[in-house]
């Protein structure tokens, strides 16, 4: 018999607090303690050298550390002022980008002269990182559902003299629209964010959430499928730390979407195979899971689609 | 679309080649492609290779990443201290004793770039007393510079 209304309302109630959800990161293997994520900032070396960067910040009294498991990238450790609002950052020479944010666009073999979709990319971080990674060759095709956030993405493309992308309006669902064949995707894809970055989430999140959005997930997976070429990479990340947006869609992606998960090099733990008692494909432990500590947290993971 | 870019950047003594077929247009906004570029742009898009500017009131104004193209060729320029550079990225005007170095025309009424002493364009303006004469007050109006990036994230916050 389908629970009542009331029944439903008691079980979300239960289901959306903030011991539901570290019960469940519990379960994954992860106890919650106090995290202290870091400012990160990322070197643009199309426009500038590193080291040259790094002596100008540091000549204005900015404190930065390398970033180990990263290139180009830097914790900022001290500084008296904003870092985006000095000259370096209006010139394009570095961005402010969060540690594990920098992850996804690494991932990619090969980028020069390719074909690239950023499928919801504002404010366009990983855009630019991408045309950085790029050498501003071949052509990266930018897509964002919410047009006010556009203005935000523009404004970051033309600050970076970013010169090989071009912007839409439009919802990924609806990609295949634009007729276009793409050697890499990235699927940064909308998700249900993680408490490290919103002092609220607990209170504000609930399952129905997460469940709504891993639903969006699937359908954003499929679309890109459809407009990646043979041998294409797709590298799906979402700053959720749920697994229905994570492991779970990646375990559907490859039984559904004719993709293979790929073994990454990159910070973060194997992604689980058994979770809340469901066995998943063995390929998703090559999927990554990062979990907040100086970072947010995040997952990540590589895919191929395979010839035909 | 071509002819208001030219005659901007004449008014820095300078010249810049564009081919027309790589300008493409979209409302006011006008934007500089390349050959490979231009096969994803449908007539939807939003932005595209290198944002020129746009038509503001009938006249051209210039992105920063066009006044960066000019930057690199030969043109009015003048360099400027690390407080001016500062002060004009706040969208401060520049004094005479602000002024490290110029290049090129010292006349009042026309435009100048303002690059700061690593030689990286901050923005343009419009010489307000000829360069060579002595005094103080201003110098060098402020147009446009770098600090509107913020501006602009401001507004649209």
């Amino acid at each position: 018999m389908a629970p009542s209304f009331y029944e439903e309302k008691a079980d979300l109630k239960l289901m959306s607090n903030k011991e539901f959800f570290l019960r469940r990161y519990a379960e994954l293997g992860w106890e919650f303690r106090d995290i202290n994520p870091r400012q990160a900032i990322r070197i643009n070396s199309m426009n500038a050298n590193e080291e040259e960067v790094i002596d100008r910040l540091k000549s204005l009294g900015v404190a930065l550390e390398k970033i180990s498991f990263l290139k180009n990238a830097y914790w900022a450790c001290e500084s008296k002022f904003s870092l985006g609002s000095t000259t370096e950052y209006l010139l394009g020479l570095y961005s402010i980008q969060e540690a594990a944010a920098q992850i996804p666009a690494t991932l990619f073999s090969d980028l020069k002269n390719k074909i690239v979709l950023d499928a919801c990319a504002a404010p366009g971080g990983k855009t630019v990182q991408l045309a950085d990674l790029m050498g501003n060759t071949g052509a990266i095709v930018a897509l964002d559902v919410k047009r006010e956030r556009l203005a935000a993405l523009s404004n970051q493309l033309e600050r970076c003299s970013v010169k090989n992308t071009v912007v839409y309006c439009l919802d990924t669902r609806k990609v295949s629209q634009l007729k276009i064949k793409f050697d890499r995707i990235l699927l940064d894809v909308p998700c249900s964010g993680n408490f490290a970055t919103d002092e609220e989430w607990f209170s504000r999140r609930t399952i129905r959430d997460v469940e709504r959005n891993a639903a969006l997930q699937r359908e954003i997976l499929a679309e890109a499928v459809k407009v990646l070429k043979d041998n294409g990479e797709i590298v799906y990340a979402t700053c959720s730390l749920e697994p229905e947006e994570n492991e779970f869609n990646i375990d559907w992606a490859v039984r559904n979407l004719n993709l293979k998960t790929e073994k990454i090099s990159c910070y973060g733990e194997k992604a689980p195979t058994k979770i809340f008692g469901k066995q998943l494909d063995s390929s998703v432990e090559n999927c990554r899971r990062i979990w907040p500590s100086q970072t947010q947290g995040f997952f990540v993971c590589k895919l191929r689609r395979e010839s035909a | 679309m071509i002819r208001p870019i030219m005659d901007f950047v004449k008014r820095f003594d300078a010249e810049l080649r564009l081919d027309e077929n790589f300008i493409v247009k979209k409302r006011n906004k006008c934007f500089l492609l390349n050959e490979k570029l231009k096969n994803f742009v449908r007539g939807s898009f939003f932005y595209a290779g290198i944002y020129l500017g746009e038509i503001r009131n009938g006249s051209f104004f210039p992105s920063i990443s066009l006044l960066k193209m000019i930057a690199e060729r030969a043109a009015n320029k003048i360099v400027v201290d690390r407080k001016t550079e500062w002060l004009f990225i706040c969208g401060r005007d520049i004094f005479r004793q602000g002024i490290i170095k110029v290049n090129g025309s010292k006349r009042k009424g026309d435009f100048t770039l303002v690059l700061n002493i690593h030689g990286e364009c901050l923005g343009f303006g419009e010489i307000t007393r000829n360069l060579d004469e002595k005094g103080s007050g201003v110098y060098v109006k402020n147009i446009l510079d770098i600090g509107d990036f913020l501006r602009r994230e401001k507004r649209n916050s």
